[in-house]
């Protein structure tokens, strides 16, 4: 899994670049999202365009990095998720949990529509 | 292929390893789709393999690279069937089944069993020749919800 991440407006969009598998890839977007936290980046878009699929412990990367945004008073959204993913977040019912964007321009202003 | 086709089998055998898991996904894709699944059933089948064997290399074999997982993917023109077997210790499958979905649902982990029961027609767990093997099956549907066999 490859992350790069650049700012839009108030927000951080990582673009994932692999496969949403666990392993090695837990640590990494642990101290990815702790560098934003601390530079405090918390508003944060998941790119989700070149991730081919996901799995459980993917789902517990995303929702790691749900965790510390929120508590650092921001957010996670995620944006062009596949069929194929979306599925996945529909049955585990973390839909409810991720707010999901058809384009960069509405999951980057729904930070301020929040106020963010 | 009709009802009394011969089952066709194939056999992975990969290391503990996370990334021949994209090796898992190409095979099934492309025989699926072989066999005639529809584009959701390939998916469908895809995910549940492929959390299977995540779940096989995590938590049955601990990454341990010494030990392997046996993938066997049989299609009878009818079902797919996948078994996925570990040499791990295994785990408490029934309380797990029993249970389902995480009670937090903040919790980083338990919804494995959730996306392999959604995205089959059968999941059992047994213990077989010192690992855990799951299987899972999956009745192919033709694009428009017809039966093939019929």
């Amino acid at each position: 899994m490859k992350v790069t991440q650049r700012e839009v407006g108030s927000a951080v969009v990582l673009d994932l670049n692999g496969k949403l598998t666990g392993g090695p890839d837990a640590d990494m977007f642990r101290d990815v999202f702790k560098a934003l936290v601390d530079q405090g980046k918390k508003n944060i878009v998941v790119n989700l365009e070149k991730v081919s699929w996901i799995n459980s412990t993917g789902l517990g990367i995303l929702i790691s990095g749900y965790t510390s945004v929120r508590r650092a008073g921001g957010d996670l959204v995620v944006m062009h998720a596949s069929e194929r993913i979306e599925s996945i977040l529909y049955v585990t019912k973390l839909n409810l949990l991720f707010k999901s964007y058809e384009n960069e321009d509405e999951a980057v202003k729904s930070f301020s529509q929040a106020g963010r | 292929m009709g009802k009394n086709a011969p089952a066709e089998q194939m056999i992975l055998n990969i290391p503990s390893d996370l990334k021949y898991l994209g090796a898992v996904d190409a095979a099934i894709q492309d025989l699926a789709r072989e066999f005639l699944f529809s584009s959701d059933d390939i998916n469908d089948v895809s995910t549940a393999l492929i959390e299977a064997c995540s779940n096989a290399i995590e938590h049955g074999n601990r990454f341990a690279p010494d030990k392997r997982v046996l993938v066997t993917l049989v299609f009878n023109g009818m079902n797919f069937t996948a078994r996925v077997k570990d040499q791990g210790v295994g785990f408490d499958f029934e309380k797990a089944l029993r249970e389902n979905l995480p009670t937090d649902p903040m919790s980083e982990r338990g919804r494995g069993l959730m996306i392999m029961r959604a995205f089959t027609d059968g999941l059992t767990f047994s213990y077989a020749d010192g690992g855990l093997q799951v299987e899972l099956t999956k009745r192919r549907v033709a694009d428009g919800g017809s039966d093939p066999s019929e």
